[in-house]
């Protein structure tokens, strides 16, 4: 038999696992095993994936499907900085940038009905980047680069460079604003 | 710090407190958060990833006069597989974040209570780790960082919908809490799965420790909340301690139960357990498991001979495959493992009997 994981050696560790109640039998190799041993063997960071929350849970019919049959344009919305769309959405999981949050305005209430405890956030305020705040990091950015101009570290001292630009500009754009 | 430190530390300072109960181990804290304007690790490029790295180390450098934080800073690519497993192990980092072939790096303060995981599957996850069931202090260590970090970095937070993560499940405080819970005795009198579906529907997720595939090994389970948006941090918090309460009481009469019902039956299978660990020649880690799991019960019941917790925390931690071949100093194959898991877990056992009495026990006469 071969190895299940990595499909070139011969496999000679059996894993039993239970899921969902039922008893399944892997087949690793030597190399494979001592890697995924049943302590780690998909072991998941999250609880649950949003595709298992939303079947398991809710009985939840994903969105995508009433979708094609309306054929709103928000089908075929992308994210406009990541390139995006609610259907890859859909099948990661997982979404490409905070701004698709606001690209997928219409859609997220009702995903986030059904997986949270409401569609507003009630927690910690995160405070706003003051100006004040920027210009202190500029400051402390100013005498990092400094320090590496001396000690002739110079790729630090243009990534410190390019760093106090962008903080700068983040400046800049802020008393547009106001 | 060398990494060195991390792997082969068993006993790190935040595990050397026995807790007031015997049922919750340990509880971990996690933070989510993203920078803002640059995209999730979904999406982004190896600069980004980078660029992130960077941010987080100046903002920690930043930091460093003012704070009493000393991280060591690590990345995933220069670290062999076994490495990668027994920091896994030891909870200091993700499976997830394990796995990572070119991106990805964490910071790790020299206690191993905090850890920081760079691009992840969020940009920055803050992790901290505490003795027993302390959600109110895990939680307030990883909010200092939090903050600590929040001066130089700005996150990806909307007020609508607050913090920004990858994954919707996250989103809005970004916080999720654990408490890791021994319940051997619902377990046995099979209660478990009629709590696991009462627990879902308050919004709360149970687990093994060691992952899906092995539901219950060992006993000890992992309960955390689900909702992280339209809560807030307190109530978040609030409610899971309410319902590990509620847990650890259910545990505590079912214990009294089998005591009553099947008193000799317990003593003899509790007892049996004892011997497998300072006996056997040969243990799997799911043996170990559960021997280990019976064995903290027969002590906390007074069946047994006394043996500390942090002892028994520590066998529960140093019995795991990577940390047995880092003791070994070699890679083992399954069987070698076995043989070297069962010597071990005899000399810790072994080792407590002499230690006892000058140390270790001191917290008992409190
Ligand atoms: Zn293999
Ligand atoms: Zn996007």
């Amino acid at each position: 038999m071969i190895c299940e994981h990595c499909k070139q050696r011969h496999a000679n560790v059996t894993v039993t696992q239970v899921q969902n109640g039922q008893q399944i039998e892997r087949h690793y190799c030597d190399v494979c095993a001592a890697q995924f041993h049943p302590f780690q063997f998909e072991m998941k960071e999250e609880p649950a994936s949003l595709q298992q929350l939303m079947t398991n849970w809710f009985n939840f019919v994903p969105i995508i499907k009433k979708e094609n049959v309306a054929g709103s344009t928000a089908k075929t919305k992308a994210c406009p900085t990541c390139g995006t769309t609610y259907r890859q959405f859909l099948k990661q999981g997982k979404f490409g940038c905070g701004d698709c949050y606001r690209t997928f305005s219409e859609q997220l209430p009702q995903l986030l009905e059904k997986i949270q405890a409401g569609t507003k956030h009630v927690g910690y305020v995160e405070e706003t980047h003051s100006k004040e705040k920027i210009n202190q990091q500029i400051s402390e950015l100013r005498l990092l680069q400094q320090q590496a101009i001396t000690e002739e570290r110079f790729e630090d001292a243009a990534k410190f460079r390019d760093d106090i630009r962008a903080l700068e500009s983040k400046v800049g754009q802020g008393e547009e604003r106001a | 710090m060398n990494i060195e430190h991390f792997l082969t530390n068993a006993n790190p300072s935040w595990m050397q407190y026995e807790s007031d109960s015997d049922i919750v181990i340990s509880t971990r804290i996690r933070l989510a958060r993203n920078i803002a304007n640059v995209r999730f690790p979904i999406s982004f490029t190896e600069q980004d990833a980078e660029q992130i790295e960077h941010q987080l180390m100046t903002a920690l450098l930043a930091i460093d006069r003012e704070n009493p934080y000393h991280f060591s800073y690590f990345k995933v690519k220069d670290m062999p597989q076994l490495q990668r497993q027994i920091l896994v192990e030891k909870h200091l980092i993700s499976p997830n974040l394990a796995r990572r072939q070119k991106i990805g790096s964490f910071f790790l303060t020299e206690d191993e209570s905090i850890s920081i995981l760079v691009n992840e599957e969020d940009h920055i996850r803050i992790q901290s780790l505490a003795q027993g069931m302390n959600l109110q202090q895990a939680y307030e260590e990883a909010r200092k960082v939090d903050r600590y970090l929040s001066k130089s970095i700005a996150y990806a937070y909307e007020d609508r919908y607050g913090y920004l993560t990858s994954c919707p499940t996250n989103v809005g405080t970004g916080l999720r809490a654990s408490v890791m819970l021994h319940l051997p005795a619902l377990t046995m009198t099979k209660q478990m799965n009629a709590l696991i579906q009462m627990m879902t529907r308050l919004g709360m997720v149970v687990r093994g420790i060691y992952g899906e595939g092995s539901d219950n090994l060992g006993n000890v389970y992992q309960i955390s909340n689900q909702i992280t948006l339209g809560k807030s941090e307190t109530v978040i918090l609030q409610e899971l301690e309410k319902v590990v309460e509620q847990i650890i009481q259910k545990e505590q009469v079912a214990r009294k139960n089998l005591l009553l019902r099947a008193p000799t039956i317990l003593e003899d299978r509790l007892s049996r357990s004892l011997g497998t660990l300072k006996y056997a020649k040969i243990l799997t880690s799911e043996e170990a498991a559960s021997c280990l799991s019976n064995v903290r019960l027969g002590v906390s019941l007074g069946l047994l001979e006394p043996i500390s917790q942090r002892k028994l925390n520590e066998c529960m931690l140093i019995m795991q495959p990577g940390i047995i071949q880092q003791y070994a100093g070699a890679t083992l194959q399954a069987t070698e493992r076995d043989m070297y898991r069962a010597k071990l877990l005899q000399e810790k056992l072994n080792e407590q009997a002499s230690n006892d009495g000058e140390k270790g026990e001191d917290s008992y006469d409190v």
